[in-house]
């Protein structure tokens, strides 16, 4: 999936993460900032890596805010911000599990 | 017999609520991706609620997920993130017609079909929420083997109504009506939201009234007023008592093989043994009622 | 679980009711109500209006909310809210100064210190790579040498003077860094005023052209040199553009030297002048290393020194001919094929 435009997804409240996409020429850049970021900063990074390849992102700028968010919502606001960013409206839901 | 006293609201966009609503134990959590979700936010919505229902974190609390109607943009996405995310049951809004149900039941199998999900699995639960849809409220009760519940929503029914929220008066009928349509039809009914969030004791006065009327709980949108609930639902001691009683009489029946219960010298049938059962199940649940 | 407190957007020209409440509820907070602000996100409990945020462009301002409210979730709800309106009207990055003692409140609401003014103001932005990033990629220009030059220009047009300032302080160094204002609020576009640039500048050798950017002379670093017009420079900020320079920018590019011509006609360049001479070479507390700055005499024409607004004067009434001895070849061309028509249909 191509990312065409800068797009957001979900808030700085706690339990929950903010997320910035844009498109970008170079390879993927990742950056993720979190207040648990010596804890789970790895494991964050691997769910993002994880999500990204599987929809098949392979260039642009993702930051992260992370408030503490469960990996489920990691993976949903995530998904969230690339569709939009993509323009993509139609799901696969199968796919996105 | 699974209790269904509280059914809490969960604003499907809010990810600090979903990742923590299991956490107040409710009977049941409705995911809502109607009306507490922006336009701006609905997609996003969908995805969490999809996600989080594949969590453990609601094991054995019913999932429910209010979807938008099906007849706007939304409401067939909605359907397919919550089937294919695995939610017990779908809260069909604004049901007027019994078509309505029998259209969603329609989605619903082509889903659980093409997701190789038990075709049957899904059940459905419809909100009444208009005057039409009190006057059908038995059709829409009957319209599906999958509907568990129907639900009175006040709201818009009062704007339908042409008048508003008060001492519980404008909702004599609509409670009735709805109540009797589940009872006929063997299904649950839930009551309205009590909004106020700082009335304890008008909340408490609801509850005492809806539980005389019959019904088997309520829709709430605050986590405080689900202890307040259970605790109005549980028994007492003489009810436990009482319950304990007939349920070692319909044993005793049974294994002595006797086609007829008595207690203390007297007859008890079938509706009393399956009552006494939900009070049981309910002091297990949340203990005796604390006054 | 939802709760009663309900966030939308407001446009204070248009909605009264609201304009009122915001401005009470800043008076309560003890904020001024600062004219500008294009759009609000509030928050109301029931009736009652509990926090608001304002966005100019892409810089946050009149951010309030009552005290019973502070500290919890909303205000971080409310800042979410705003950087989506700010994205849905084209701005990505957000912007926000605040005195040092509520940075604190905005570093928990996702902003990064980008500098401060001590004691007085921080400006922040909400991304954690925004000036990293635009650092690192100022680094891969980076010339290593004793002395390296930095000029900064919004050049509207690009004059004799440009060239000749640009070209004094090439000689001077070692490497010359140059710099175009990126704002779009000058009659010449960026992207002419770049173009312009990079015409003119041909034959030194020793140059850079860099793009500009938000971190230096922008809405953001210097938001008040945008509204001159309506006469607040006083209220300026120059310090926080000036230690953006200092403190971000030349350590990427090992700028030693900032050049500037002097500023005989306009008060607030020439304000600008003065306060760099304090905020780049002076000790400041936080700050990175000193730069010396220097004043390069305007060149002249006719005994009069050479200023891009005297060309926009002539260009108004029309007189190209007193134009073609103020400004490079390039610069006449596009003034007289693109910007004579131009002002010609606008008046």
């Amino acid at each position: 999936m191509e990312l065409k435009q800068e797009a957001l997804a979900g808030t700085l409240e706690s339990s929950d993460l903010f997320i910035r996409v844009s498109p970008s020429e170079d390879p993927l850049e990742i950056a993720i900032e979190s207040e648990v970021i010596h804890q789970f900063g790895e494991q964050i990074r691997a769910t993002v890596e994880e999500v990204l390849a599987h929809l098949g992102v392979t260039r642009g700028v993702i930051v992260i805010q992370d408030k503490g968010a469960l990996d489920c919502t990691i993976r949903a606001r995530l998904q969230a911000a690339v569709m939009r960013a993509a323009g993509e409206t139609k799901m696969d839901w199968e796919a996105l599990k | 017999m699974k209790l269904r006293r509280s059914m809490l609201f969960v604003p499907g966009a809010n990810a600090a609520s979903l990742s923590t609503a299991f956490l107040f134990r409710p009977d049941a959590v409705m995911f809502d991706l109607e009306d507490a979700v922006s336009l701006r936010e609905k997609d996003a919505a969908r995805l969490l609620v999809f996600h989080t229902l594949q969590q453990p974190l609601y094991d054995g609390i019913e999932r429910v997920v209010r979807i938008n109607p099906l007849d706007t943009p939304f409401g067939r996405d909605d359907l397919e993130a919550s089937v294919r995310g695995g939610a017990d049951t779908i809260r069909l809004p604004k049901t007027d017609t019994p078509e309505q149900v029998q259209e969603l039941e329609a989605a619903v199998e082509e889903i659980e079909r093409d997701c190789g999900r038990a075709v049957g699995s899904t059940h459905l639960m419809a909100a009444i929420e208009s005057a039409s849809g009190v006057v059908n409220a038995l059709a829409i009760a009957q319209a599906s083997p999958r509907i568990t519940g129907i639900a009175l929503a006040g709201f818009d029914y009062v704007m339908d109504m042409q008048t508003e929220r008060g001492d519980g008066t404008e909702l004599f009928y609509a409670r009735c009506a709805v109540l009797h349509a589940a009872r006929a039809a063997r299904i649950d009914a839930f009551d309205v939201v009590f909004s106020n969030l700082d009335d304890e004791e008008g909340f408490l006065k609801e509850v005492a009234l809806i539980k005389k009327l019959g019904f088997n709980g309520k829709s709430l949108i605050n986590p405080r007023q689900i202890e307040l609930l259970h605790n109005a639902y549980a028994p007492t001691q003489e009810e436990v008592d009482y319950a304990k009683r007939v349920v070692a009489a319909a044993k005793k029946a049974e294994k002595q093989g006797l086609g007829v219960i008595a207690l203390g010298g007297k007859m008890i049938d079938g509706p009393v043994v399956d009552n006494a059962r939900r009070v049981l199940d309910k002091a297990a649940a949340s203990g005796l009622r604390k006054e | 679980m939802a709760e009663d407190l309900e966030f939308y957007t407001v446009d204070p020209d248009d909605e009264d009711v609201e304009r009122r409440d915001i401005k009470k509820l800043l008076t309560e907070c003890g904020l001024l109500y600062e004219i500008g602000i294009e759009a609000f996100v509030v928050c109301r409990d029931g009736e009652k209006l509990v926090a608001c945020a304002g966005l100019q462009q892409n810089v946050i301002k009149d951010v309030a909310i009552l005290p019973d409210y502070r500290g919890g979730a909303l205000s971080l709800t409310l800042v979410s809210e705003v950087t989506y309106l700010a994205h849905s009207r084209g701005y990505s990055t957000l912007y926000v100064y605040t005195e040092p003692k509520n940075a604190e409140f905005f570093r928990g609401c996702g902003f990064y210190d980008l500098v401060e003014m001590p004691d007085t103001v921080v400006l922040m932005e909400n991304t954690p790579i925004g000036i990293k990033s635009y650092c690192k990629q100022l680094q891969k220009h980076r010339v290593e040498g004793a002395k390296i030059g930095c000029v900064v220009a919004n050049a509207n047009p690009f004059t004799y003077g440009h060239r000749y300032l640009i070209e004094q302080a090439a000689k001077e160094c070692d490497w010359l860094h140059l710099f175009m204002v990126k704002e779009d609020v000058s009659l010449f576009t960026y992207q002419d005023r770049y173009y312009l640039a990079e015409e003119n500048i041909q034959g030194i050798p020793n140059l850079t052209l860099h793009a500009g950017s938000q971190y230096m002379v922008s809405r953001a670093t210097f938001s008040c040199y945008f509204l001159k017009d309506q006469g607040i420079v006083g209220k300026c900020h120059t310090a926080v553009d000036l230690l953006m320079f200092r403190n971000h920018i030349a350590p990427a590019l090992g700028i030693t030297h900032r050049f500037v011509g002097t500023e005989p006609f306009c008060a607030t360049t020439n304000k600008y002048n003065n306060d760099m001479m304090v905020w780049l070479q002076d000790p400041v507390r936080g700050a990175g290393p000193a730069l010396d700055v220097v004043e390069i005499p305007r060149t002249e024409y006719g005994g009069t020194a050479i200023s891009a607004s005297e060309v926009r004067r002539h260009l108004r009434s029309g007189d190209l001919d007193r134009i073609r001895n103020l400004v490079p070849p390039a610069t006449y061309e596009l003034l007289k094929t693109k910007y004579v028509p131009l002002v010609q249909a606008g008046a």
